[in-house]
């Protein structure tokens, strides 16, 4: 009995420096990612603000779509999309770039992915207080609605982690799997609706709210931060359903293929 | 299992076989057009029902040829590598030193302190004690900020050995360690070797220098062409091994 209690004494206390283990490998991450040349994080700020003037030209200068507030709306999407892109593209090879963290000391390896996906959630941090700047210089403004986007961010990095974990893993025995995630992202990009209104978007692609995992994502923050309503919960119930889903998946791919890293890269 | 407190490394009924494909098919595209002819696959037996145990604070060595599976059983034990039955049971933290050494070379020598440290479960403020006393100890108090892509091998190696002393983990495996690092560095590593037994950590040694295996091995295991052939004396298992290599190579300088 006292030895369990030992036991559960240590493993906390080992809890504790992992949680702190995880922010340093983040923070060095971000670092290694943005600051590593002389603009820094200017072009993490950079890259959403340009796809996003690129899409705002096409759709409302040249194509003349006319929703509301296009510019927070098109950028709530944006950046969601691209930092489930990072998380998801940029992280295939995650276990080839970071193994010295796990080869020569006994490192969980899923901190590394929870550090990586820390670390870009902060970028999209920075990115979302932009988007903030875009809500007040528009008529959209900020109100309370706004604590909502807790569970959707959590609902987002689970998803997120997921998919880093199934593509990561698959890598090892799958090494064109990038290829393919390039060509299903691509794709998944004109089926989310990221440019287009909503409602065109629901009768253009039925179902598609409930099957693509990102557009509740996406349909959900805009109905916090520029309608200030509450999120459709259905749709957000649906979606935690799916990355929990995808997580379990994932996570027993790191099960199952992981332990063999080492000798497959 | 009298003792089962003590053990700190069990290795039980080891085997470890590498499947090698002479094509290595690792694309979907490959293994699409090739489904119906895969390639042959050959089996490797790298090491064949390796069963020993190490004590708390105990320093074994392990030595052999090459291509006798010591470093494939030092990867087994540090758990790099999934046994392919049997298993390994570790207790408490580990670190494992090799000619790779577990760095990143994007990051800084600062960056990499903290990291391991914190990967051999230290916690920042206890880093923050011990981080003058690693980098001094590594002789790398002007290169604290550089990154260590611009070290040189033998720098990288100190700095390593440096935090793994310093940063306590409780089982060392240290293969071929004593290869770099110039003669000065060295005699320093070995004496910090020799108190850190004092303190009662585990070491595992890989070497193929019998003065230090000699010198600082309680038990030695001779591996030879993976299986365990001898685990107990180390002046016995030193002869066996001399005795073997004297019939391949008669000429072979002694160590």
């Amino acid at each position: 009995m006292a030895q369990s209690l030992n036991d559960y004494a240590k493993n906390w206390f080992r809890h504790t420096n992992k949680a702190e283990r995880i922010w340093l490998m983040a923070k060095i991450e971000f670092k290694l990612r943005y600051y590593e040349n002389k603009m820094g994080l200017l072009w993490a700020l950079m890259k959403p603000i340009s796809d996003m003037v690129i899409y705002y030209f096409a759709f409302n200068v040249i194509m003349k779509s006319d929703i509301p507030n296009f510019v927070p709306y098109l950028f709530i999407g944006i950046i969601i999309w691209n930092y489930f892109l990072e998380c998801t593209l940029g992280t295939i090879q995650i276990l080839a770039t970071k193994r010295y963290l796990y080869e020569y000391t006994n490192m969980d390896k899923l901190e590394i992915y929870l550090s990586v996906m820390l670390s870009n959630f902060i970028g999209f941090l920075f990115n979302l207080v932009i988007f903030f700047v875009f809500c007040v210089v528009t008529p959209v403004g900020l109100d309370f609605h706004l604590i909502f986007s807790i569970p959707l961010f959590l609902n987002m990095v689970i998803l997120s982690l997921a998919f880093s974990l199934i593509l990561s893993n698959l890598f090892l025995i799958a090494k064109d799997i990038s290829q393919v995630w390039t060509i299903i992202i691509g794709l998944g990009f004109w089926l989310s609706p990221i440019i287009y209104d909503l409602s065109v978007y629901r009768s253009a692609l039925p179902h598609f709210d409930y099957l693509n995992p990102i557009s509740g994502l996406i349909i959900n923050a805009r109905a916090i931060f520029i309608n200030h309503q509450m999120p459709d919960w259905k749709l957000l119930g649906f979606d935690f359903v799916y990355a929990i889903f995808f997580l379990l998946i994932g996570i027993s791919l790191l099960k199952n293929l992981g332990p063999n890293a080492s000798e497959n890269l | 299992m009298e003792q089962n407190e003590d053990i700190a490394i069990e290795v039980f009924k080891l085997h470890k076989t590498f499947n090698i494909r002479d094509d290595n098919y690792n694309t979907i595209k490959q293994r699409f057009f090739h489904l119906f002819n895969p390639a042959p696959i050959r089996h490797l037996q790298a090491l064949k029902n390796i069963h020993f145990s190490v004590k708390k604070g105990e320093c074994i060595g392990i030595i052999g040829r090459n291509g006798s599976g010591k470093s494939t059983l030092v990867k087994c034990m540090a758990k790099v590598y999934q046994p392919t039955q049997g298993y390994i049971k570790l207790k408490g933290t580990m670190m494992l030193m090799n000619l790779g050494v577990g760095m990143s070379h994007e990051l800084t020598a600062r960056e990499n302190v903290y990291v391991s440290g914190s990967a051999l479960g230290l916690k920042i403020s206890e880093i923050d004690k011990i981080f003058d006393q690693i980098i001094e100890f590594a002789e790398l108090q002007e290169f604290v900020n550089t990154k260590i892509k611009y070290y040189s091998s033998g720098m990288i190696q100190r700095l390593a050995f440096s935090i793994a002393t310093n940063a306590r983990a409780d089982i060392m495996f240290l293969d071929e360690v004593f290869a770099v690092g110039d003669q000065k560095f060295l005699e320093k590593a070995v004496k910090v070797i020799e108190k850190s037994w004092i303190e009662g950590r585990t070491t595992v040694i890989v070497s193929h220098s019998m003065n230090i295996i000699e010198k600082y091995c309680k038990k030695v295991a001779y591996l030879k062409k993976g299986e365990l052939v001898y685990f107990g004396n180390p002046n016995t298992a030193i002869d066996m091994y001399m005795h073997d290599a004297s019939m391949h190579i008669p000429l072979e300088e002694k160590l």
